[in-house]
């Protein structure tokens, strides 16, 4: 280019006045402008590199798959303790063995390798996991630490551990349908956890560590003790019992034989493991009365000086019914109460009104849903109208269906001054309780209930029980039905409840023990609900009592201080 | 002027190359302890949980209580009954009886310069 431009000759010769440029400032102007050129190549690529440099500073680099797994299997759950912070349930980590097909160099020597070591795993089903481009299959979930370490000697490459967290339950099948179950990938499928995963850990909120459950450990370990203590004893076919907290409503114990260890969730599904305290609606038989009598004489259309005749049995149409212990006579409440008589109850319900009775059945919350958190639970059926007939077998607990823990609810709240408490698994202040408190009686009913409640205990057909939980001021009511089998009664299997209440000079625990199928326990005791059902409720409260702090009274003045002024 | 700029930068450089090729290798040396390190806390935490669930399955009354029943007649064990329990007001408390005419003497003797306990303390410590 040492020539200059023909078009600027060109120009020049049209206009003479401007400057030619020399050959040498234009090979200078060339140089500049290239090495501006140069200049800005180079400007451009360290733009880029920079640019490059700045994304890889901002960008988080992606995770190895093996640490996606990690992330995702070790969602831990939070622990659940009892009242005292003593472990009901918790998480253990354990080595779970993946491979990377990919990885391997090898097959042929891992599949005999891994084969030696872990023979449960077959050397097809090893040669189809690890043959392949897969970035990540399992081989074996949850093994022990010695396992890890004698794979991790085999030092075979693109086999390896993952820590997963395991469910375990330290006690065993203790608390096992209040605690219910988790799947192999760590999600509740029953019981109290099942619920947290609904409630707790499928939500925005931040996981917690732990959960406190309502629960007492020794009270649940002392309920699940007698209770299979009582299976032996009086080879019934299960045994159930609900302890709760009258002034908060809190469950201190529940347990349902026969149960399952929720170590091994599979045991769960074996037939008639159902929760009977939640998911099992029974005739509880004469414990009913106790509702009766409460709403009767809460009423006002009782007295408890009130005297009914009992002389004879009650008919309807082509039935008549008569009582078990019969004493044909006028019988005064208090009376027929201590000698459960259905004859004296029908009289008493019928003098309250059946309408009244089916209204106050609703008050007590027996035809709504169980408000318990546990998701097994079942409604009771009750008709929204009572015939005379139905009133008159419902008003001594027969043609009635509720579970026990509605009962046990009812109990605490027919003691506790009338104020009715949703039963809850979780811990609840006594200044909680007074929030949601319902008055479903009065408190001079209540204290009448009580009254009842502790004569039966020492003079009616709660002496088994009263006998055994000395000094704990204990009162209840047996109730004894007979099982329906197709269709009819059948007299010689029997379906016991206990309902029970102490201290009741300051009412603090209520308790409810169901025994299904009871035999005498030797050929001079017998069979209902009172010998059974009665004296393991004793022993529970025998047992628990101390723990929850009640001190023993065995003054008989409290005893007198429980009867109403017009009695005395 | 463009030479000693140049010099410059060429030992620049070559202090950049050596440094950047430093950092990464400690870069790497400390990635390495991370892991290890994380690596560590990992079967810590293993060794933990599992150590919470031992002591939580030893003191369990479901684990105490055959252990109890094995050993009650070894140790003479027994339930307590609700007629044992009592309360701190039911323990009388200890009678009054003071020795006056003992008491008299030895503040006597004090006051006379003898003090008797003093003595026998001393005789104790010669001996």
């Amino acid at each position: 280019m040492s020539v200059a431009d023909p078009t600027m000759t060109d120009l020049s010769g049209a206009h003479p006045e401007i400057a030619l440029e020399g050959g040498r400032k234009a090979r200078k102007n060339l140089t500049r402008s290239r090495i501006w050129f140069s200049v800005g190549v180079l400007v451009l690529v360290f733009a880029v590199i920079c640019g490059r440099l700045i994304q890889l500073g901002i960008e988080r680099p992606a995770d190895p798959e093996y640490l996606r797994a990690n992330s995702e299997l070790t969602l831990a759950r939070p622990a659940l303790v009892d009242r005292n912070g003593e472990p009901l349930a918790l998480d253990i980590e354990a080595p779970s063995l993946y491979a990377e097909p990919k990885n391997i160099i090898d097959i042929d020597e891992a599949v005999e390798k891994l084969h030696s070591v872990l023979p449960q795993l077959s050397t097809d089903f090893l040669r189809q996991r690890l043959d392949g481009d897969e970035g990540f299959v399992w081989l074996e979930r949850e093994l022990s630490p010695a396992m890890q370490e004698k794979v991790l000697q085999l030092g075979l490459p693109g086999v390896d551990f993952v820590n997963e967290t395991k469910r375990y339950y330290p006690g065993g099948s203790d608390a096992s349908h209040l605690l219910g179950t988790v799947n192999i990938d760590n999600q509740g499928i029953s019981g109290i956890e099942r619920y947290l995963d609904r409630k707790v850990l499928n939500t925005d909120a931040e996981r917690p560590d732990q959960v406190q459950l309502s629960i007492d450990l020794r009270v649940q370990h002392a309920l699940h003790a007698e209770l299979e203590d009582s299976m032996t004893r009086y080879q019934a076919i299960a045994a159930a019992g609900v302890l709760i907290n009258v002034k908060t409503g809190e469950v201190m114990g529940l347990v349902s034989l026969p149960d399952f260890d929720p170590n091994e969730p599979a045991t769960a599904l074996e037939e008639g493991r159902i929760n009977r305290i939640t998911a099992g609606t029974f005739e509880l038989g004469s414990t009913f009365k106790t509702v009766t009598f409460a709403g009767a004489l809460d009423s006002g259309a009782v007295h408890i000086t009130d005297r009914f005749d009992a002389t004879h049995g009650v008919r309807f149409g082509r039935f008549v019914i008569d009582d078990f212990h019969g004493q044909h006579r006028v019988l005064s409440v208090p009376e027929i109460f201590k000698y459960s008589s259905n004859v004296g109850t029908i009289h008493l319900m019928q003098a309250w009104g059946k309408d009244n009775y089916r209204a106050f059945l609703h008050r007590m919350g027996f035809d709504e849903p169980l408000p318990i958190e546990l998701p097994e639970t079942k409604r009771s059926t009750i008709p929204s109208d009572f015939s005379e007939i139905v009133a008159a077998t419902a008003s001594f607990g027969h043609g009635i269906s509720v579970t026990p823990l509605h009962m046990a609810s009812a109990i605490a709240a027919f003691v506790n001054d009338g104020v009715y408490l949703p039963a809850t698994l979780f811990p609840r202040s006594t200044e909680e309780a007074a929030e949601i408190g319902r008055h479903v009686i009065s408190p001079e009913a209540s204290a009448l209930v009580r009254y009842l409640l502790r004569l039966n205990a020492m003079e009616g057909t709660a002496t088994h029980m009263n006998r055994i939980a000395d000094g704990y001021l204990p009162g209840g009511k047996t109730g004894t039905a007979e099982k329906v089998e197709n269709g009819r009664y059948v007299s010689n299997k029997n379906f016991n409840a206990f309902a029970a209440a102490f201290p009741l000079d300051n009412p603090q625990y209520a308790l409810v023990v169901v025994i299904d199928e009871p035999k005498r326990e030797n050929p001079q005791s017998g069979d209902t609900a009172g010998w059974n059902a009665g004296e393991v409720a004793g022993r529970i409260i025998k047992r628990v009592a101390p723990m929850l702090g009640i001190a023993p009274e065995f003054d008989e003045s409290v005893d007198q201080s429980l009867v109403p002024a017009v009695l005395r | 002027m463009i030479r000693t700029l140049n010099v410059i930068l060429f030992f620049t450089s070559v202090l950049a190359l050596a440094g950047v090729y430093v950092l990464k290798y400690q870069t790497e040396t400390i990635a390495d302890e991370k892991v290890a390190i994380q690596r560590d806390i990992a079967q810590q935490n293993t060794n933990l949980s599992v150590l919470r669930a031992d002591w939580a399955y030893l003191s369990q009354p479901s684990h105490i209580e055959p252990i109890v029943i094995r050993h009650e007649d070894s140790l003479e064990l027994k339930v307590i009954s609700a007629k044992q329990y009592g309360s701190i007001t039911d323990i009388p408390m200890r009678p009054q009886q003071v020795n006056d005419e003992a008491l008299t003497r030895l503040l006597e003797a004090l006051d006379a310069g003898v003090d008797p306990i003093g003595d026998k303390l001393n005789e104790l410590i010669v001996q």
